[in-house]
């Protein structure tokens, strides 16, 4: 009944003999569970990718929110548990305000990264009188897309409160084969509609249906427009250049 | 909702009763400021003398200190107050240094300013602050403000003790208030003016000011702060030099930035 | 004893409450460490407050905020004409430019109207720094507002989130009268909010120590129906009879126009100068007419 890691998995605070957190990396695991997200740099903007599950043809697709702007420069995609993702936006959002309040300046896109990397790290046991805080660690991993003053950038945030840069990537179930053809697409110069089309033809790769514009969502944020989601007829474009 | 500190154990009730002398914290230590804008330097200056009511409590007090490579500080008011803003301002631009990886620009420091200041808008700090250095774009940059924190940008500021001599002689040198330019010469356009000329408007506001105003003298420290890549022979040329000027350049705080700070010293009548 | 315990651990000296507050928690020293008294909400929180018995009366006593208390040492900047009104082209909004501390001028340049975001302005009357920043605060509110609900805020609630922040601080010396102006789902819209925690929509209002000698060049010349022309020249005129009129009031008038895709910065206009062209302008109508003229060229004698 009692599986060999028993001891150690059930305290977020506690480390096994080995020197692991096992709600943490169960954590992890929860995003492999989500749908696949990708990210690309290019040097005229980041681009981000979503797919949407859609299982019943009842569902008003339009509702399922993957991609959320932080402010008009940085915006983010999610995969695993999304409700936990809304804190960490909330979370992002506020502290980009409270930057832009306190220094009349836009926040940097790393310290927005870090910003939300510091609240994941807020659970287990309260401290003091710390009144609102988290009994487990969020499952849901953020990639984070920005412009700021060192120009495009693209940050992954997971449950561990671990962040990284990347030039792509791409977290959720497909990401191991995702990530593959990034490695193997990818180039430094890319143009924003080479990394549009490349996303879309990644997502494409791992997903079961067809690609349409109501399963999978396109975002960018350029140095001209900042954050926008892509919209329908923009994307069938894209999705009409796959086919090609 | 934790708006104020919590009130403190004596601000009972039942202790009304103990006999309380009014609360001054604030004393009124003389003293001048002034920071003039320039199109690519910026001249930040204090006399150096510090007093209360008629007796003058030391010859050289700072008032002026450099924030960063690009910005400098002079506080005047409670002499308290402001060395204890100066320093908290200090601290919060280690701490954005550390958080942020760069050194905070002046706009940046503005507001954060506005908002130390603010946050002490029920205890206020009795310091009128002026901040001068260069702007992002390479611009001199001068930013003044109230004790509450209320700012604004301007091309220069007097404060202190002869705010009232100086401004309306910056009002007519710097902002050309009721000058008419000759017929046929160029119009007056504010903020353009050389180094050494305002550099000689820095100086003679302070010599004068001494003259009228027992609570300013002693000495004058002007901190001129300059773009990248501009010329410093018009300050440190051999002939600009004025009798008993000394001129120092203060080293680099950051990496990168290289905007050039110079410390220009010298004395006011000590009578 | 209780009363010997007291008296033991009062401090000698009354000290600051932020550093109790603000950096006793080590985990606000990450990402958070820079936000001074700002929340992890967002809220405005930790105030520094004098530890006396009566912090209100402190403040008063030591502060002057309009020039009714010349005894105090610290001198904050105020005094003001704000005036704005909705007609059939949207919103005018006009303000003059002085900043006064006692009876010095401490500024003729000041930017009384701030531009809350793209589409809605505030006024500033009464102390600078209290509009200043509550009105730059009530931006992120609103930007946050926009981001949570994806449409901009209306009017009405933005003016209700300032109504609320201030009330909060009741009585505790703020000094603010401010209108906000927009153009929202509704249309255009004006609040006339103060520090009292009043909250008035209406159609045309003018703040401040000026505002009389506004409403009354404003009053006679207002009519919905008037055009952007007409409604912008009236704005500034009745600025400057009041910067004329009023001494805490002058320097420049600054105008804006909010129209349905936001507002617009109208201009820049110097006080003189302008009261003096608009008495050039009469006296010509008046000379047109026929009537008896006003004589000598010095608009002294205008006046007299």
């Amino acid at each position: 009944m009692f599986l060999t890691r028993s001891e150690y998995d059930r305290g977020v605070n506690t480390f096994s003999p080995e020197g692991r957190l096992f709600q943490v990396e169960y954590a992890m695991e929860a995003i492999k569970l989500g749908s696949t997200t990708v990210g690309i740099t290019t040097p005229y903007g980041t681009v981000l990718a979503v797919e949407k599950r859609v299982p019943s043809p009842l569902i008003e697709s339009s509702s399922i929110e993957k991609i959320m702007e932080i402010d008009a420069h940085i915006g983010c995609a999610m995969s695993g548990l999304t409700a936990d993702a809304r804190t960490m936006v909330e979370h992002a959002r506020v502290t980009s305000q409270m930057h832009n309040f306190t220094y009349d300046e836009k926040i940097g896109v790393e310290s927005c990264t870090q910003a939300v990397c510091d609240l994941a790290l807020r659970f287990g046991e309260s401290v003091e009188d710390d009144d609102a805080l988290m009994s487990r660690p969020f499952g849901v991993a953020l990639l984070i897309a920005g412009i700021d003053e060192k120009g495009p950038q693209l940050y992954h945030a997971d449950p561990s409160g671990t962040f990284t840069r990347y030039d792509a990537k791409a977290i959720g179930s497909g990401s191991d084969a995702a990530q593959q053809s990034l490695q193997d697409s990818f180039h430094k110069q890319m143009s924003l509609i080479e990394a549009h089309t490349l996303a879309l033809k990644v997502l494409k790769q791992v997903m079961e249906e067809k690609v349409d514009e109501n399963n999978v969502q396109l975002a960018q944020v350029t140095p001209e427009k900042g954050f926008t989601i892509l919209g329908e007829d923009e994307l069938k474009r894209v999705i009409e250049g796959l086919a090609a | 909702m934790a708006l104020f500190a919590p009130p403190p154990m004596y601000a009972d009730p039942t202790m009304a009763a103990d006999k309380q002398h009014a609360f001054n914290p604030y004393s009124e230590n003389g003293g001048s400021i002034l920071a003039i804008a320039g199109a690519d330097f910026t001249v930040i200056a204090g006399d150096t003398r510090q007093s209360e009511g008629y007796s003058i409590q030391t010859r050289y007090a700072r008032k002026v200190w450099q924030l960063t490579d690009r910005c400098v500080i002079a506080t005047n008011g409670f002499a308290a107050d402001g060395n204890n803003f100066v320093k908290r301002i200090k601290q919060r631009l280690e701490w954005y240094e550390h958080a942020h990886q760069k050194q905070m620009s002046i706009k940046a420091i503005a507001r954060l300013t506005q908002t130390m200041l603010y946050g002490n808008r029920f205890f206020p700090y009795f310091a009128y602050v002026i901040l001068g250095g260069i702007d992002e774009d390479g611009t001199g940059a001068v930013y003044s403000f109230d004790p509450i924190g209320s700012y604004e940008r301007e091309a220069c500021r007097a404060a202190g003790a002869a705010q009232s001599l100086i401004q309306p002689f910056l009002d007519n040198q710097i902002y050309f208030r009721n000058q008419t330019p000759a017929p046929g010469a160029e119009p007056f356009v504010p903020g353009r003016l050389p180094l050494s000329t305002v550099l000689g408007l820095v100086i003679d506001s302070f010599t004068s000011a001494t003259e009228r105003e027992i609570a300013v003298g002693d000495g004058l420290e002007l901190y001129v702060v300059m773009k990248k890549g501009r010329t410093t022979d018009d300050l440190v040329g051999s002939d600009n030099l004025i009798k008993n000027m000394q001129v120092q350049e203060l080293g680099a705080l950051g990496e990168g930035g290289s905007e050039r700070t110079f410390l220009v010293s010298l004395p006011l009548k000590r009578d | 004893m209780d009363t010997l315990v007291r008296q033991l651990s009062r401090p000698a000296v009354p000290v600051h409450g932020e550093d109790d507050e603000a950096y006793g928690n080590a985990a606000e020293w990450g990402s958070m460490g820079g936000y001074g008294n700002l929340s992890r909400t967002g809220a405005i929180s930790g105030m520094t407050v004098p530890r006396v018995l009566d912090p209100i009366s402190f403040l008063a006593t030591h502060t002057d905020n309009l020039s009714t208390n010349p005894e105090a040492k610290i001198k904050l900047a105020h005094g003001t004409t704000c005036l704005a009104f909705k007609f059939r082209g949207g919103i005018i909004v006009a303000v003059d430019s002085r900043a006064s501390a006692g009876s010095y001028i401490a500024s003729g340049t000041v930017k009384k109207v701030i531009e809350i975001n793209p589409y809605l302005l505030g006024t500033m009357a009464g102390g600078a720094a209290d509009c200043q920043y509550w009105e730059t605060y009530l931006g992120i509110r609103c930007r946050l507002y926009e981001l949570r609900n994806k449409e901009r805020i209306s009017v009405a609630a933005a003016s209700k989130i300032l109504t609320n922040l201030v009330y909060q601080y009741k009585g505790m010396g703020l000094s603010m009268g401010t209108m906000i102006a927009g153009w929202d789902k509704t249309g255009p819209a004006l609040f006339y909010v103060d520090s009292d925690g009043q909250r008035i929509k209406g159609n045309l209002f003018s703040v401040g120590s000026g505002s009389t000698f506004a409403y009354g060049v404003l009053d006679q010349g207002y009519s919905y129906d008037l055009s952007d022309e007409e409604a912008q020249d009236l704005g500034r005129r009745s600025i400057i009879a009041a910067g004329h009129r009023d001494g805490y009031s002058g320097n420049t008038c600054n105008l804006y126009h909010v129209r349905e895709n936001g507002w617009e910065f109208i201009g820049n206009y110097d006080v003189s100068q302008e009261w003096y062209k608009y008495n050039e302008k009469e006296k010509k109508a008046l000379e047109h007419a026929g009537k008896a003229g006003v004589q000598g060229g010095s608009p002294m004698a205008v006046e007299a």
